[in-house]
């Protein structure tokens, strides 16, 4: 007698309730999932100014008058696809970089087949990466351009300022690995458990969709049910849903990864651990992060699950630049693009913080020596542009 | 012993009324048969054609027969036949005998380590967790079948018959280590359910049941969650990826081998000729650019 009493009669009152509102939104979801709906991605407009082989260089047709004199080369990862940084019009990060002015490129890394197989992070990052800044640089008369990465982009921008330092004038990183030293993330913890040379031998590229079971096993709960009961309950809601479809279509967008890319990326990263320390080799050269010498602007996401503040916190400190800086904010691996909030934290700090560095040929402070250097690279670039930008056009063609 | 003599000599007498029935019965029908043929053969058909070769064919089969039947019904032949039959019952059994107690041990073992799953269901246990069942079934298989698929293969066909093998070898491999991934992948659900009716009770208990069905399912799925997390940064389960990982790319490696055999008899390229023609453009290309730079340096 003593026990408390189930409210029953309210429970099932609460549940003829909620069936009565499933009835009245599943009659609402139909007029929606039926009628017209703007689901596209990517809708801001470019040309492909320079291609080779699979990777294209988009540049953003500007909506304003350019205001930063450095133009800005966006590096992506090889997983997915750069389409997040325009998900949808009013939450895009292309969107916001070129409403404050910034001549925008980006690389599209395409889709890889079988034949993409043997290309290696030094073919990426040495090969394809420099072929589009050296056509950047070349069509801006410009000695160095500003340089942004996303996530194993971001690895990339850093093997690639560190090699070239001479081409970049600012870095920007964001959710980006160089740490793989901890536990935190799942990832770190699983890699360690993969054999990439029996994956690589035996599949050449890694599928895509292979690793986006990966990516959803990361939170089967929240990725897998609770997502898809979320749909369910603003299935009638038009703008929520025709935002759902978009990041359903970027989501699963997955280009195959590389294999040998995969392979050392694995290897030489993940168990390793060898781009922290100094001690990667890419194309038979050591990457130095004391090489790093321009202004660093370093992003991450404090709830990120795929890549944890832990590795990415520990790059500011271990570049040679004196101009670093680290922003942490309170989103996780994907929010930092498309969530409202970062929409007004994330791009507007990025033009401003390049605005107050895109004094051309600014020299930094401290370091005399590279004076000389950055003027003989100039004088280098002049001579041999007309030469360089007949090859690209060619390329192009 | 009269008694035995009487049944061995009855055995005997039936048998060799058989055998001699059988005989006529047989060439009775060979007979029929012989005319019926003789009746639609051609009549310019030469004994030497088509059906004169089946002709002669029958003929020798059917003489063969009568020979045989005739000579193991004679009593001493039929004798020695029965007393080798009489052994037979015996050596059955002992196969029977052994068969079932290797079984039987196989079941015992089964069962034992069956018994043993489930024991650490608790929640939030997952570093104990029982694999005892699937490890029995793979130690099994790894100790009393693998070596049916290892057997060294003899002739011509040898290397086909070998990549046959090890495709089976390791597609059963694979086929336990999914076995098991999946197993641990459902374990959270069956642990997130129970954590669930406990809570129930508790709040039911305090009379703080939520009226809202979807506070239910939040309730839920923050279990689920937590669980999961828990799982995936046992070392169980970390192991147990990486091995279904590695099963899974031999047994898909070991099945391509097999498939570039069978596409090889065909006339187009398989992926190992596509593989080396895309390595050598490769290669071309990277020559090309490193000359280009050179160029422009």
């Amino acid at each position: 007698m003593g026990k408390p009493k189930i409210p029953v009669d309210l429970i099932l009152s609460k549940l003829v309730e909620e069936a009565d509102k499933a009835r009245a939104r599943a009659h609402k979801a139909s007029d929606v999932l039926l009628g017209p709906l703007d689901s596209k991605i990517a809708a801001t407009p470019y040309e492909v100014v320079c291609q080779e082989d699979r990777v294209k260089l988009k540049h953003y047709i500007p909506v304003t008058d350019i205001k930063l004199k450095t133009p800005l080369l966006v590096v992506y990862a090889l997983i997915n696809r750069e389409t997040m940084l325009d998900l949808q019009p009013g939450r895009s990060v292309v969107e916001t970089l070129l409403a404050h002015g910034i001549d925008l490129y980006m690389i599209d890394w395409g889709y890889p087949s079988r034949k993409d197989k043997f290309l290696t992070i030094d073919d990426h990052v040495n090969g394809y990466m420099d072929t589009m800044v050296d056509f950047i640089r070349q069509k801006h008369n410009l000695e160095k351009i500003n340089l942004m990465g996303i996530c194993m982009g971001g690895t990339f921008c850093v093997i690639y300022s560190s090699l070239n330092p001479a081409k970049i004038k600012n870095l920007i990183t964001t959710v980006t690995p160089t740490n793989f030293d901890t536990d935190k993330g799942l990832l770190h913890l699983w890699m360690k458990a993969v054999d990439p040379d029996r994956l690589t031998d035996t599949y050449g590229n890694i599928s895509g969709d292979a690793m986006n079971f990966g990516f959803l096993l990361l939170n089967p709960a929240r990725l897998m049910i609770d997502k898809y009961v979320g749909f369910f309950e603003k299935i009638d809601n038009k703008q929520f849903v025709e935002n759902f479809v978009r990041m359903e279509k970027w989501i699963f967008d997955s280009p195959d990864l590389p294999g040998e890319t995969f392979r050392q990326f694995i290897k030489d990263f993940y168990q390793k651990n060898l781009l922290i320390q100094s001690k990667l080799e890419v194309g038979g050269k050591r990457v130095d992060l004391k090489n790093i010498t321009m202004p660093l602007l370093n992003f991450y996401g404090k709830y990120d699950h795929l890549v944890p503040p832990e590795a990415c916190e520990l790059l500011t400190g271990r570049v040679g630049s004196k101009d670093s800086t680290d922003v942490c904010l309170e989103t996780g691996h994907i929010g930092i693009y498309v969530s409202s909030k970062c929409q007004r934290e994330f791009a507007p700090r990025i033009a401003a913080w390049l605005a107050e560095r895109d004094e051309p040929d600014r020299k930094p402070r401290k370091k005399k020596s590279a004076t000389t250097k950055k003027a003989a690279t100039i004088a280098a670039v002049k001579s041999k542009s007309s030469r360089r930008s007949q090859k690209h056009a060619q390329r192009s063609g | 012993m009269n008694a035995k003599h009487d049944k061995n000599e009855s055995r005997q007498d039936i048998f060799s009324a058989w055998m001699k029935t059988a005989g006529d019965v047989w060439g009775n029908m060979f007979r029929v048969w012989s005319d019926a043929a003789a009746t639609i053969r051609p009549s310019d058909a030469s004994p030497s054609g088509a059906s004169g070769h089946a002709q002669t064919s029958m003929d020798a089969a059917m003489k063969t027969w009568q020979v045989l039947s005739s000579t193991m019904a004679q009593p001493e032949i039929l004798d020695s036949m029965l007393k080798g039959s009489g052994t037979m019952p015996e050596i059955l059994m002992k196969v029977a005998q052994t068969s079932l107690s290797g079984f039987l041990e196989f079941q015992h073992k089964w069962f034992e380590r069956a018994g043993r799953i489930g024991k650490s269901t608790e929640a939030y246990t997952f570093e104990d967790l029982d694999e005892n069942a699937f490890k029995a079934w793979t130690e099994i298989y790894e100790k009393e079948f693998r070596q049916f698929f290892n057997i060294p293969q003899l002739g011509l066909t040898r290397f086909y018959q070998e990549k046959a093998n090890q495709t089976l070898d390791k597609f059963n491999l694979f086929q336990a280590a999914i076995s098991e991934f999946l197993r641990l992948l459902y374990l959270p659900v069956t642990k997130s359910f129970s954590v669930m009716q406990e809570k129930l009770g508790e709040l039911s208990e305090a009379g703080e049941l939520p009226e809202d069905s979807k506070q239910y399912y939040q309730m839920w799925i923050k279990i689920l969650e937590g669980h999961y997390m828990t799982l995936f940064q046992s070392s169980e389960y970390v192991q147990t990826m990486g091995k279904t990982l590695d099963t899974m790319s031999e047994f898909a490696a070991a099945k391509n081998d097999l498939m570039e055999d069978m596409l090889n008899t065909l006339p187009i390229s398989t992926q190992k000729d596509m593989d080396d023609l895309y390595k050598e453009i490769y290669l071309l290309k990277k020559r090309i650019k490193a000359l280009e730079k050179n160029l422009d340096h």
